[in-house]
């Protein structure tokens, strides 16, 4: 079971959707990727040609070997790196066109975890994960009542007030999808978020994104974890020098067939 | 708004302290860069000082003829008075010359033969001072064949000599401070740049969780700014401590100098003040640039 990638070629690639996609789910995807290209200034091909749709509540797993495009992929979502041709739209936007300062307004409507975390070591887990709100703004009255609620959510409350290094890796991930949360937004992007931590603190982290997609919001993890990929059974999206070699629901992380 | 300049002020001061080495490291090095900035245009503002006085020390003396009557001499002072490179002219009597010549023996401590004289030996002068010494061989021209003018002390050669001898002093005073200038502005850019990059994680997570620029930029610009008026306040109370025994020096290396202090004090406390405030802000706002534009 494939889901086909977005067909016509065209500009108004919602209109496209609105007659396809859309009526199937009737909601406006998250994200659309359309016959996207990245050449890096060196040369280097990193996306050729990607198609890809991810409908509101996705849970997708990017997978394929380093280097097959992931990252640049992720890059090219929060709009580190710019498509060298096509188009991604993120919640209806053409993040290519997006002015500057547009720019960090898109980039809250998603939440970003990595692989080592990225907390800062200074700040505790609560103001870790204040600090996404008070950067971008937030009245110092909802900032609170929001923390809380996260920390709440990924079963920190009483690690609030330790230092990063007084967490256990595990912990450290849960502050970090607590920090890509508090802003609400419309996608989680998860690189290799379990790829510090053993296995089972690993499948701790997988069942909070599982229980967080399913509360409505959509999740792409990009890993390496075979067991994983191939136990929950969900769409599983493969690239491979930089296309899209196989996109099936239902799908292991090797192929089967 | 408000809130904005409030929470960027407050970020500054907190990224102040929760990186104290490198912040004191940055300020060190700016109370540095700033003491050999004021130590050097202290003494490019002495050296001026003294050149400007030792140019004005250069003047034309014309020796009247003693049978020069006091309506020719009055009429050849107008006539130098109204030239427009005369500054000032001054009337030295016989009697006023001889009272010089005395003084001065007595104070080498040399014994005045005068006295044993019968008449007054010298002769009558001018003292014509020049608007700039550039201009004293416009004077004597025009005072030569003066029938009432005796000789002139022919001090051409003399002026082109002091005025060479400044010309060069300035330039190279100045080309020294500038490029003194651009040391400390490259170092303390430098040592700023490094504290912003000791915290390029943070501004890594500020991008990713969606923070504007000017959130981004303004608390390390009014860090760099705080950085800066610290280190200028530092700089300006090492001055203050060593300035009494300093100035005491400066008087009298340069006793004959009519120096302002006042002004110099007044200019140094700009000059410090403006350029570690100025490049505070400049090294900060050049150092996050970098992570801004992508």
């Amino acid at each position: 079971m494939s889901v086909a990638p977005a067909p016509t070629p065209s500009r108004s690639i919602r209109r496209v959707l609105g007659r396809s996609q859309l009526q199937a789910k009737e909601e406006r995807p998250v994200l659309v990727l359309h016959d996207v290209t990245k050449e890096y200034p060196n040369g280097k091909l990193a996306l050729r040609d990607v198609d890809l749709v991810i409908p509101e509540g996705d849970f997708v797993f990017l997978v394929g070997p380093s280097g097959a495009g992931k990252s640049t992929l992720i890059k090219l979502l929060i709009r580190d790196e710019v498509a060298t041709r096509g188009e991604v739209v993120l919640d209806g936007q053409d993040v290519a066109r997006l002015g500057r300062r547009q720019v960090p307004k898109m980039r809250r409507k998603i939440g970003i975890i990595f692989q080592d975390f990225k907390l800062l070591p200074s700040k505790s887990v609560w103001e870790n994960v204040a600090f996404a709100l008070e950067v971008t703004g937030t009245p110092r009255r909802k900032v609170r009542p929001a923390v809380d609620r996260v920390l709440a959510l990924v079963g920190l409350t009483a690690q609030a007030k330790q230092t990063p290094s007084q967490l256990s890796g595990g912990e450290q991930q849960r502050t970090a999808i607590a920090r890509a949360l508090v802003h609400d937004p419309r996608l989680i992007i998860a690189d290799e978020p379990t790829g510090n931590l053993d296995p089972l603190i690993s499948w701790e982290i997988l069942q909070l994104l599982l229980r967080i997609n399913e509360l409505g919001v959509t999740v792409m993890m990009a890993t390496h974890n075979a067991e994983v990929v191939t136990a929950l059974r969900k769409r599983v999206v493969a690239l491979e020098e930089g296309r899209i070699i196989r996109d099936e629901l239902g799908g292991a992380y090797h192929r089967e067939d | 708004m408000f809130s904005f300049v409030l929470f960027s002020l407050t970020r500054a001061w907190q990224g102040f302290w929760r990186n104290a080495v490198m912040s004191l490291a940055a300020t060190a090095t700016m109370v540095l860069m700033l003491l050999l900035l004021s130590g050097f245009w202290i003494i490019q503002t002495g050296l001026l000082a003294a050149l400007q006085f030792t140019e004005q020390k250069v003047e034309v003396v014309a020796f009247l003829q003693t049978n020069a009557t006091d309506a020719q001499v009055t009429e050849l002072q107008d006539r130098l008075k109204a030239m427009p490179q005369v500054s000032s002219v001054a009337y030295v009597s016989r009697a006023e010359a001889l009272v010089r010549f005395r003084a001065s023996m007595a104070a080498q401590g040399r014994e005045d033969l005068t006295r044993y004289l019968d008449a007054n030996p010298l002769y009558a002068s001018l003292e014509v001072k020049m608007v700039h010494p550039s201009q004293v061989p416009v004077v004597s021209d025009a005072l030569r064949g003066d029938p009432s003018i005796r000789n002139i002390i022919n001090i051409e050669d003399l002026a082109a000599r002091v005025l060479t001898i400044t010309n060069i002093l300035r330039t190279a005073g100045t080309v020294v401070l500038v490029i003194v200038g651009v040391i400390a502005l490259f170092i303390i850019i430098n040592t700023i740049r490094l504290a912003v990059l000791a915290r390029a994680e943070e501004i890594e997570v500020m991008r990713l969780v969606g923070a504007s620029d000017a959130f981004i930029r303004w608390p390390f610009v009014f860090e760099g700014a705080f950085v800066g008026l610290l280190g200028s306040l530092l700089t300006l109370a090492i001055l203050l401590a060593v300035a009494d025994p300093l100035s005491a020096f400066m008087a009298d290396f340069f006793r004959v100098l009519p120096l302002q202090f006042g002004s110099l004090t007044r200019d140094l406390i700009a000059l410090v003040l403006g350029s570690g405030i100025g490049l505070g802000i400049l090294g900060s706002w050049l150092s996050v640039r970098t992570y801004l534009i992508r």
